[in-house]
């Protein structure tokens, strides 16, 4: 491995990637050494994220079906037809689209919301050093580490309405009468999210874990002396000191869920209850059944806009202040 | 004298408070651990005591039958294979090519770096399903060209999974190396070591749990991904995440296989995770996404 690892540091350093590009013969020695490092990285990037992007816009103002599939260049050009009819909140489409968007801004809310809360607490928790610590911060993180493919079906099953345990013991303590379907109708989300909000939780809570470890003891103790209390100190000192990390955390979980599949495709498969019909999902077995490519495309494009429009609010707002500190 | 305000001394609400929080992480310790708990004890239970009758906590007949029948029911076996091939071969290309990323962003104000930070988590937003399709054309273009494929074999749905992971890699890393003082560095270049050198050398055994928390969070999104899987790694590289939806089917769902198949896909995992335990934990806790 370290081989292959010096090799490929090799090639990337001698391939004179330089030779081509004005600009980078522009920079200083140190700071090409710095693109040399990130040359492989960028360019996955490039073939991976940027070209396709670029590519899905292209079918998106396309009439690329079944037929055209082959050779989708030979597609008739439709502009913005396409946009224009999955974003009419007339058809059945268009109506279904809007829905799976609010869908899955509630889903990414809620999810936001348990991870953020439990997170916090769990970190808080974990935070007041005790015997065992390590060993329970370890059990805390085994929901993240257990792979999710595998944990979503044991929810699907805790879920299920007769035979489910969550039912039994909801009854067994008198919450409920009778059995509720979780699976079906709009409680669907709720089972979602809560089993997403278990998957997700350790990642929060061991991030927020990171920046209160990271808090100075001495700020604490200046509180202390100003006749802060147990709130005081997480109020005027612990919160505004974790903003960094929570930025960051926030934004990642909301756009992870945003543009999340595995968890409704695991828990709900090919024909999931509305509810629960996300944008993802819809898109996907939009274009992919009635293999309406170009549709399909468009839908994306919509998505990604909304999350693009979401993360640069919050990274003008949060993070971009932070990076630019670091450049003076 | 004046009265207390508060009517418990102060020793008291700090008694009362510590048991607060014991009774609160035990809490949160069960709903973490009880699905864990569930899983592998239904994988010990026969399909009547699943579906039929009461649920109970922990009654169960000791039935290991369904970790014969499940290998008969679905190729576990390749498909576990798949799935740990796939996500090992990633996790180590990803690691590679993070670190010089991450090291790169963490040591030196290049111009761009700015962009290349906003890029990063720039990808983090594209939504897998805008870029399936030109993925999909993308590969057979390169097949018609090239001749190598990559559709439905080990080296496409290997390198889409490191272009997925590696830029919140980099992000992660460059917080790790930001802890380490680049005096080190500096001395061992003093001392003769190429710039390579001194990160191969001096800096990476340093970021070492770095590396290793870097490395888990790689193994799972190739582990777990499902959208790419589906159209682009079927026949012989058939994933784990795919194959186990097989134990659904329309009239019968044969959960006690399914438990014990996925109790048998986890344990490995969390062995891999015990072992590596120390350095993944320390890592997490000790700097990754920083800001």
């Amino acid at each position: 491995m370290a081989r292959a690892f010096t090799r490929l540091h090799e090639r990337v350093t001698d391939g004179g990637i330089g030779r081509y590009l004005p600009l980078y013969n522009r920079l200083d020695e140190k700071h090409q050494y710095a693109y040399k490092l990130l040359f492989p990285a960028l360019a996955m990037m490039f073939v991976v994220h940027v070209i396709p992007v670029v590519w899905g816009a292209t079918i998106s103002v396309m009439g690329v079906n079944s037929n055209y599939i082959a050779d989708w260049t030979s597609a008739p050009f439709v502009g913005l037809e396409h946009y224009a009819f999955v974003m009419d909140p007339t058809t059945t489409i268009g109506s279904r689209y809007w829905y799976s968007i609010s869908r899955t801004v509630l889903w990414s809310v809620g999810v936001l919301v348990g991870t953020y809360v439990l997170g916090l607490t769990a970190a808080l928790l974990l935070n007041q050093e005790f015997k065992g610590s390590f060993f329970v911060r370890t059990l805390l993180l085994l929901p993240w580490i257990a792979p999710a493919i595998v944990t979503l079906n044991v929810w699907r099953m805790m879920f299920l309405s007769e035979s489910g345990i969550i039912n039994h013991a909801l009854m067994s303590v008198g919450l409920i009468d009778e059995p509720v379907f979780w699976l079906l109708g709009d409680q669907a989300l709720w089972s979602m999210t809560i089993a997403h909000v278990w998957l997700q939780f350790p990642w929060v809570m061991i991030m927020l874990y990171a920046g209160l470890q990271s808090i100075p003891q001495q700020l604490y103790e200046a509180a202390a002396i100003d006749g802060a209390g147990r709130w005081g100190k997480f109020r005027y000192v612990t919160l505004p000191q974790l903003k960094p990390v929570s930025g960051v955390v926030v934004l990642l979980m909301l756009l992870w869920t945003m543009i999340d599949f595995t968890t409704p495709y695991v828990m709900f498969g090919g024909s999931p209850p509305s509810s629960v019909e996300v944008t993802m999902v819809y898109i996907y077995n939009f274009s992919f059944r009635a293999f309406a490519f170009g549709r399909g495309a468009a839908m994306s494009v919509g998505l990604f806009v909304v999350a693009m429009v979401l993360a640069t609010i919050y990274y003008r707002r949060f993070i971009r202040s932070d990076l630019e500190e670091e450049d003076q | 004298m004046i009265p207390d305000e508060w009517p418990l001394s102060e020793a008291t609400t700090d008694r009362l408070f510590a048991l607060a929080s014991k009774g609160l992480l035990l809490t949160i310790l069960i709903w973490a651990l009880f699905p864990i708990y569930w899983m592998v004890f239904n994988s010990f239970r026969t399909r009547f005591e699943i579906v039929g009758g009461d649920p109970s906590f922990t009654e169960t007949s000791l039935h290991y039958q369904n970790y014969i029948d499940m290998w008969s029911r679905v190729d576990l076996i390749e498909y576990f294979m798949n799935s740990l091939i796939i996500a090992s071969v990633t996790t180590v290309i990803a690691l590679c090519i993070a670190c010089l990323g991450g090291y790169a962003f963490s040591r030196y104000r290049f111009p761009g770096r700015r962009y290349v930070g906003a890029s990063l988590i720039g990808t983090q937003l594209i939504p897998g399903i805008l870029i399936l399709l030109p993925m999909f054309m993308l590969f057979r273009t390169f097949h018609d060209t090239v001749g190598v494929q990559l559709i439905n074999t080990y080296q496409g749905i290997i390198f889409v999974y490191t272009t997925f992971a590696v830029p919140f890699a980099i992000w992660m890393l460059r917080g790790f190396f930001d802890t380490i003082p680049a005096s080190l560095e500096e001395a061992a270049r003093v001392d003769g070591c190429t710039r390579f050198q001194a990160l191969v050398r001096i800096v990476l055994p340093l970021a070492a749990p770095g590396i290793a928390a870097t490395g888990m969070f790689v193994f799972l999104v190739a582990f777990n991904e499902v959208l790419f899987a589906s159209v682009m790694a079927r026949g012989d590289v058939t994933p784990l995440s795919i194959g186990m939806q097989q134990f659904m089917e329309r009239d019968q769902n044969y959960w006690g296989e399914m438990m014990a198949a996925s109790t048998v896909a986890t344990v490995p995992i969390l062995l891999l995770f015990v072992l590596f335990q120390k350095p993944i934990v320390k890592g997490l806790t000790e700097g990754g996404v920083k800001q």
